[in-house]
């Protein structure tokens, strides 16, 4: 195992502007290459995420590079913002802590026909319709019945159109289209499914949001014009993911792979990087069930942005059809997909593994939805709580197997940002900004304090001179629901 | 006035975006009380007497790495679907050197100010669980 104390002796270079490379050394077959500016770098010093980058690095099959966006930092086994592709036909491997436990997290965006000055005349009542509608925090709390979840973890956001949950035209925009393909129920496990039978249609804790912003500045206007956003326009913004049974599918399914690495002669620098090779009874296992846990995470956002448009109609006392709030996209920053990539000029089967990393396809791919192929995928970058957010969109000459950050990355840790300020004080310095907050818990929105990340304009630029992804428009925040 | 002093032996470890504890004990049966108590106490202080409800769970692993990652996890699992954050546990190892029961104690959730974030999952990330000279150590860290 390549440790923190080793990875300080060992030579990284800065090839271009925004990327620094780690040269393969030890059980490193490839090199590590980190997006960052000068700044980002010196925070990423500070932690042990390049060690991580470097172990990553060690993965049977892994191809190109062990990749980190922007907004890397520490993880277990891999770091968060970590890219990792495996080649499938040269016993590539798929490693669930590539994936993490709370399988395909990810994003949502909603446009809306309302602005800035319409949300300052309703505020306090869409606040409160928000906050009594969204559940969050610590216990249980969900919108939809638990008998839901095992249509859910077979169709996913279809299941929940069709138990009357949100719109047929939100499935055209979400990835995969809502529906995770290889999806196998028979491998959640019971205890994943009494987890998940009380979440569907919950926001979580920790980082996980609802934010109200408004589109403040539009760096592309064709594009954004495409995507269905405008400036001055009022968004929704959500970040959630599998919830508690994601988080126990990813539990079983380690338990599962780590004797059975044995068998393949496969050993790690990390436990929590246990790997099979993709084409093996454990590894189409896991597939199966992280494809199931996925499509709980797809209805779970697509319920939340039914229980937003509710909330929004009757602050409004408009119907939900007349808030004009469309899905803009929603994509997972947590998942491994099986993707062809070019490899060394061959169109090679790859397994990438986004850690903390969002996909982003350029323009003319085929998996995005026609209205988009001639844009590139939006990119979804959610800022710290109190600071913008971010729409990016897919470039074609993108390095990183099409990847691009998944927010602004901690910097702090969480026993650091409670200990700098009480969450009541983050509360009235985010009120007094003119950011209305409706927390889960006050004592834990400190944890989220935006002093406790990194500056996401600067990720954000990094990714875009590193061709990760371009700039569409920036959302300022103006309410959060806070998990 | 006296002022009660709990002894804990355990102690909670920094990482950026997660948290982890390490905490040592006389047996392996002691190590996962301690680890356990550390872990529920990133969610929120109760002290073991404020427990009005218990449920139990009996764990069978192949190695001292896996009793504390399994046994952990299961309370992780149980405190979730029964809504109760534990604070006090009663662990039995008469059953042999890899096997346990649990009796967790714990307040539900409703009635509970929390100090952290749920704790989503427990990783293999860095763990550590050994038997030392002079007992058992343990670290280990947990999604939050």
């Amino acid at each position: 195992m390549i440790t923190p104390a080793k990875i300080e002796a060992v030579e990284y270079r800065r090839i271009s502007d925004v990327v620094w490379e780690l040269a393969p050394f030890g059980a490193m077959t490839v090199p590590g290459r980190i997006f960052a500016s000068q700044t980002l770098m010196d925070l990423v010093l500070l932690e042990h995420a390049t060690a991580q980058v470097a172990n990553v690095a060690q993965l049977p099959g892994i191809r190109r590079a062990s990749f980190a966006m922007p907004d890397i930092h520490w993880g277990y086994g891999f770091p968060i913002g970590g890219v990792a592709a495996t080649d499938i036909e040269a016993d590539g491997v798929v490693s669930p802590g590539g994936v993490g436990f709370d399988i395909c997290c990810g994003v949502r965006l909603l446009a809306s026909n309302f602005t800035e000055a319409d949300f300052n005349s309703h505020r306090e009542r869409v606040m409160r319709n928000l906050d009594q509608s969204i559940p969050r925090g610590l216990g249980k709390g969900a919108i939809a019945p638990g008998d839901l979840v095992p249509e859910v973890l077979a169709r996913g956001a279809g299941a929940a159109l069709e138990a009357g949950y949100g719109w047929e035209e939100d499935l055209e925009r979400c990835e995969e289209h809502g529906t995770s393909a290889g999806a196998d129920p028979k491998t959640i496990s019971d205890h994943a499914i009494a987890r998940g039978g009380g979440q569907l249609g919950s926001l979580g804790a920790g980082n996980h949001f609802l934010e109200v912003q408004v589109v403040d500045e539009v760096h592309d206007s064709n594009v954004a014009r495409a995507f269905g956003l405008a400036e001055g326009m009022l968004v929704v913004m959500l970040h959630c993911g599998s919830r508690g049974l994601g988080h126990q599918t990813c539990t079983d399914q380690l338990r599962a792979m780590g004797p059975a690495m044995s068998s393949y002669g496969i050993t790690v620098p990390d436990r929590q990087l246990a790997c099979v090779p993709v084409r093996s009874p454990e590894g189409d296992q896991y597939l199966r069930a992280m494809a199931a846990s996925a499509n709980f995470a797809w209805a779970n956002r697509h319920v939340l942005a039914h229980a937003a448009r509710l909330a929004f109609a009757e602050s409004f006392g408009v119907s939900p059809e007349k808030t004009g709030m469309r899905l803009v996209y929603d994509v997972a920053h947590n998942l491994a997909k099986i993707e062809t990539h070019d490899v060394d000029g061959r169109a090679t089967e790859l397994c990438v593994h986004r850690k903390g990393a969002t996909r982003a396809f350029g323009p003319g791919h085929p998996d995005l939805p026609e209205d988009l192929r001639a844009t590139g995928q939006p990119v979804l970058v959610p800022g710290s709580m109190g600071t913008s957010s971010w729409v990016l969109r897919g470039v074609v000459d993108n390095p990183a197997f099409f990847s691009a950050a998944h927010g602004a990355g901690r910097v702090m840790s969480r026993k650091q940002a409670k200990g700098r300020q009480p969450g009541s004080r983050v509360r009235d310095q985010l009120e007094a900004e003119g950011i209305s907050v409706r927390p889960g818990s006050i004592r834990l929105l400190s944890e989220e304090a935006p002093y406790a990340y990194k500056d996401v304009d600067e990720v954000v630029d990094v990714c875009a001179r590193g061709h990760l992804a371009a700039k569409v428009a920036r959302l300022r925040p103006v309410g959060v629901v806070k998990g | 006035m006296t002022t009660r002093i709990t002894l804990m032996s355990y102690r909670v470890l920094s990482h950026t975006a997660d948290t982890g504890i390490e905490a040592t004990g006389d047996s392996l049966s002691s190590l996962v009380t301690e680890l356990a108590t550390g872990m529920f106490s990133l969610v929120a202080t109760i002290e073991p007497s404020a427990a009005v409800r218990w449920t139990k769970v009996r764990v069978e692993s192949a190695t001292p790495e896996d009793l504390v990652v399994d046994t952990l996890s299961e309370l992780v699992y149980l405190s979730e679907i029964e809504d109760l954050v534990f604070c006090a546990f009663k662990v039995d190892s008469s059953r042999g050197a890899l096997a346990i029961s649990v009796e967790a104690g714990g307040v539900p959730v409703a009635a509970v100010e929390p100090s952290g974030p749920p704790i989503k999952a427990v990783t293999y990330h860095q763990l550590v669980v050994e038997e030392r000279e002079d007992g058992w150590y343990g670290r280990v860290y947990f999604d939050v």
